[in-house]
Parts: C-alpha cells; structure tokens; sequence
C-alpha cells in the first residue's frame, strides 16, 4: 500500500518544532513532505493569496501550503492557543487552519489538533484524536509521540551544547552577537539568512535568541518585563537576560506588520542599556543598499568597541 | 617632487552629489571636488576625478583609494580601492579628525538621514531613515518646486519669519497636503517655510533621534546643512548650539580617504583611469525560481565583478555571458 503523504510547509513553526514532527509522522509511518526552502516565487504566491493586513511570515506560509497542495494528501497545521497557564500566543498560529482552509477552500485536505494549555486541552490528547482515523491503535501513536518528543528534546540540547561551546571559545578580538527573532524569520532563505550570512562575512561570531535553556529563560524574561504575556517573545527575552554577559551587541530581526514584536523592541531599546542593539524591519519590499550600511557600520562599532575595551582591561 | 609623498584619494557617492578630496599624509585636505551624480555616479567620478587632477597642478603620487556613499562598491570596483567603507563610519571618522570632541553628528542628506552618538571617540549607537525619505533634501526640493522658490532661498525665507506654520512632518504626503492647506488659508511664503524647516528637524528628531541621547558638541552635516532656516530650528528645537562647518559636505570622503591611509594595502593609482570605458548591464539570472539580477561591471568588454546574486549559478552565468 502507498504510504499516505502529508505536507509541512516550511515556514512558521515548522522551524521551531520540525525535528518532533517529522519524527512523530515518519514513525506512524507517513511519507512526510517539506516545502522547498523559501524562494521569490513562493513568497510572490503567498503575498499573493493573503490579505493585505497578514504578515510576511503568514503570507510566506500560505505559499508553502500552495507548493505542497498538488504533492500531498494533507497538509499538517497544529493548531496552537497557549503553552502556558496565563500566556499566549499571537493569533495567527490559533488561526492557521481557519485561514488555509478558508484560502483553498475545498483544494486542501489538513490535519489538525489544538494544543490550549489554558483549556486543559493537552497535544498529546489533540493528536490521539487527529490520528485515530489513521492508526487504529492509540498506543502506537503515544510510543511515536513519546519517541519524538525525546529526540526533539535531544536534538535542542546538543544545539545549546554547541552554542555554549562557541561562547567558551570565542575569540577575544571577534565581537559575539545574539540574533534575536523568532526561528521562522532567522532561518528562512529570503528573510534571516541572508542577514545572517552577511553579518558572518563581517566577521561577528553569532549566537541565536532560540537556542537558550527555555525554562531559564522565561524565568529571567521577568527581569526585563514581568507582563509579558506572549510566550514565543518571552523566549527572546529571556534569551537576552541568559546571554547578556557573553555578548557585543543584538541584531533584532523583525517581520514587518508585527504587533507583538512592535511593543518587544520597544520594551528592549527602553530596558537594555549596556548592549547596543540594531533592528532591522524585513518586509516584501527589496532594495538592500540602506540594510547593508546598517549592518556594516553595526558592526564596525562593536568591532571598534571590542578592541578600545580590549586596550583598557 | 619629493617621490616619497604619498597621497590618499576619498570619493563619497551619494544619491544627489559624489565628493571626492585627496590629503596627504598629515589629512591636509590638497584638492576637493563637489559635483552632482545626475543619475550617473560613474562618469560623476571621472570628471570629479578630472576636477582633482586640475586643481592639483602637479602629478601626486596616489597609493589609497576610498569609497563610501551609496554607490561605493559599484565606484569601489572601477576604480580598484583600497578600502570600501559604509558612510556612517566614514563620516564619523571624517568628523573626528576636525572636532575631535563631538558627541553628536546629525545627518541629512538627499535621500538618507542618519544620527550618529560619539563617545570617547569612537561610535556607540546610530541610527538612520528607513524606507521613508519624509524630512531629507529631496523633500526640501520638491517643495521648494511647489512654491516656486530656488532651494538655495529657502534659509533666507525662513528666517524672516515671526511665526513659522504648523506643519505636519510625520509623512511627506501628508505635509505636502498640510502644506497647500496652509497656503490656501492665507499664510505668508515666510511662516510656511519656516514651518516646513521645523517640521524637518521634528520629523527627524522623532524618528531617526527617538531615544538617543544627544549631547553637545552637536556637528550638523549633509546637503540641507548648508540651509540656515533648518540649522536655526535644530538649535531652537534642541536649546543647544549646533556646528556647520565648511567641510561639513565632504566629511564622508575625508573619513574614507583616512581610512584608505589606515589600511595596509597600497595601490598605484593611476589619473588615467577616469578615461577608460566603463559600464555596467544587468540581466536576470533565471537559475532558480528566486530570478535574482544581476548586475555586472564592465571595462570594454572584460568583466570586473558582478553582484545582485544569492548564490553561485549568478555569478557563473554572469562570468560565462562575458566570456572572451
């Protein structure tokens, strides 16, 4: 029998929890297929199929779904409300499904579960109800759920190891900088990683907002706002507080419309005075000649400060 | 001659106009050039080139090049220099060698404008416009077009005025629309100019300013510096003094030329070069579905580099299109 496709677009949270779902849907024994990484044409597509006011992530996300519709039989979109108890999440990832099913209508097929803490409305609950019309057996889809989960946790744990040791061994004269966005931005084709590759050509060492132990970094997000209720850009926060001994300097990378982040960088220029910070807004348009002369010369300063601090100590 | 003098070259490419300045080995500045890009920053250099090698009368030997400016890595290229530098550390460094002590540079340009914090001399924050040009020398010119009056004017009508107009500087759109509003409703030329001034320095003060911490010494440089009625509101606006200085337009190349002069590397710069053929064309690379373009640079038919490419297939295609 011809294993049963199921697409996930490369976007959104897919670089967040990409190694449990793919994990989790190769040992149900799905053929899982990803979305090429970003291209112009994907993002033509989806800021063609999104409403104006969406962001560029969601609309890059809606042009994944497009590439995967004639490939798959679904598509996967988790529907996540909160992860913790008095903490939200930015609406569009409660509304993804609405919106995909609401945008091709009755082109695509989607699996779906909801994961609201709040509710009492566990994933691992979500998924045994998704899944049941594929996997008869309710034991086999918590083995897969368990397995996953313990190599995603793995997985995240050698990544922070490796973080840690690039900071232990930095150089002394090479300024280290934290890139703070959230993963969908920092490794997507067209938004992060050519900032990022640039900022490496500069000669920075860079370390990322998104690889940091998570329960200690919500714990210090209190010290830079104890309001803040929305848990991806606790994360980042708190990130900033875990690493802010062991850095020159933040690139913030921010999406363009984004109402949570909107108020973070603001939160950030007004808390975080002893690291410069740099933010740069990525939106549809092109036209990078005012993006490099703001890296550069960001750079150029944490270069020159590194060194003058150098000669003082 | 002494052969043993060594010169250094700085070239500033902006959007409106591309400065060049040679010094020599102490920074004295020996030769300077103003000229406008009009659209076309290669041969905007070749006659600012040409303007150099007249009014400095003697051959020098010339052994950096600088570039910074929007066009830098395009003029960069041709002319083969020794340094590549982005304008915000240029003009800090061009700053520095003449007022040592500024804390605060303010930046207007034609299409850019930028803020630059200084402490201890060296950089510790900037910031610059992003897409929005609201509040630069290009909105000046528009409209002074509208009113009729040469730009070269504008200061001396600004400061006649007793009440300079509320004008709103958020959007040049908007302040466009405020502006005829203004008109129609019976304001003098005067009041509205001087409105638009403040509305200038607020709109800059507010956007590009928000939360710096600006501190005296203040040096107040780029192209809408040379206009008084602005500079008068920045020091009204800000209740501090702010230094116009008469090489305020030509700190970029300067600060280049400097850095040129830092730099290990030595090159045998030659006069000559500014009557060589050089071009640039562009295509689109369709490799891939991101269709990047591509922009080569051409001397005669031999290729010199090309960019605009995300990955490699951009730049073979570009090599094998101007193969020989």
């Amino acid at each position: 029998m011809e294993k049963i496709k199921i697409g996930l677009p490369r976007a959104l949270l897919y670089h967040k929890y990409h190694i449990f779902w793919e994990d989790f849907l190769n040992r149900l024994g799905f053929e899982v297929i990803v979305s090429p990484e970003t291209n112009k044409e994907i993002l033509k597509k989806g800021v063609s199929l999104a409403i104006d006011e969406s962001c560029l992530s969601l609309k890059i996300y809606l042009g994944h779904i497009d590439w995967l519709l004639s490939r798959v039989d679904y598509v996967f979109i988790p529907r996540i409300v909160s992860l913790e108890k008095k903490e939200a999440l930015c609406t569009k990832f409660m509304a993804l499904g609405d919106i995909a099913r609401n945008t091709f209508k009755k082109e695509i097929k989607t699996i779906e579960y909801t994961i609201d803490i709040i509710e009492k409305q566990w994933e691992i609950f979500g998924i045994l109800k998704a899944f049941s019309k594929f996997e008869k057996n309710p034991f086999k889809i918590i083995l897969a759920y368990r397995a996953a989960k313990k190599l995603e946790r793995e997985t995240e744990e050698v990544k922070i190891q490796k973080q840690f040791t690039q900071i232990k061994e930095a150089d002394n004269e090479k300024p280290t900088v934290l890139i703070l966005s959230h993963p969908y931005t920092t490794y997507d084709a067209l938004l992060g990683k050519p900032i990022v590759e640039f900022l490496k050509k500069q000669e920075l060492s860079l370390i990322y907002a998104d690889i940091v132990p998570k329960k200690e970094a919500m714990e210090l997000s209190k010290n830079i706002s104890r309001d803040l209720y929305w848990t991806y850009n606790k994360e980042l926060l708190g990130a900033i507080e875990y690493y802010k001994d062991k850095i020159d300097g933040i690139v913030f990378l921010m999406v363009f419309p984004c109402g949570p982040d909107a108020l973070v960088v603001n939160l950030c220029q007004h808390k975080i005075k002893n690291v410069p910070i740099t933010v740069i807004t990525l939106d549809e348009l092109e036209g990078d000649a005012g993006l490099k002369t703001r890296l550069e010369s960001f750079a150029d300063i944490l270069k020159i400060k590194k060194i003058q601090d150098g000669k003082r100590k | 001659m002494n052969k043993d003098n060594k010169f250094y070259l700085g070239l500033d490419i902006g959007s409106i106009s591309t400065k060049g300045v040679i010094i020599d080995k102490d920074d004295n500045i020996i030769a300077q050039s103003y000229l406008w890009t009009e659209g076309d920053p290669i041969n905007a250099v070749k006659k600012v080139i040409e303007e150099l090698k007249e009014s400095l009368g003697k051959e020098v030997k010339i052994v950096g090049v600088g570039t910074t400016g929007s066009a830098r890595e395009l003029i960069g290229t041709i002319f083969n220099a020794t340094v590549i530098k982005n304008e915000i550390t240029a003009h800090a460094i061009g700053t520095l060698k003449f007022h040592p002590d500024v804390r605060t540079i303010f930046e207007i340009g034609g299409q850019d404008s930028k803020i630059i914090i200084i402490d201890n001399g060296i950089v510790v924050d900037y910031a610059m416009n992003t897409l929005c040009v609201a509040g630069t020398g290009s909105f000046l010119s528009s409209q002074a077009k509208r009113l009729a009056i040469p730009v070269e004017e504008f200061g001396d009508y600004a400061l006649r005025s007793k009440k300079p107009s509320k004008i709103a500087g958020r959007c040049t759109v908007f302040a466009e629309s405020d502006l005829v509003h203004k008109i129609q409703m019976g304001h003098t030329r005067e009041d509205i100019i001087a409105g638009l001034c403040d509305s200038i320095v607020n709109n800059y003060l507010n956007n590009v300013g928000k939360g710096k911490n600006i501190e005296m010494p203040i040096v107040f440089q780029g192209g809408v510096s040379k206009n008084i009625g602005v500079l008068k509101s920045f020091e009204k606006i800000t209740n501090s003094e702010v230094i116009v200085d008469e090489y305020g337009h030509l700190m970029g190349a300067i600060g280049v030329a400097i850095l040129a002069k830092q730099s290990d590397k030595e090159i045998d710069f030659d006069f000559e070069i500014k009557d060589l053929n050089f071009r640039t064309s562009g295509f689109e690379c369709g490799g891939c579905p991101n269709n990047c373009e591509i922009v080569c640079v051409l001397q005669g038919n031999k290729i010199l580099d090309a960019w605009g490419n995300r990955c490699e297939i951009g730049r073979e295609k570009a090599l094998a299109k101007y193969k020989q």
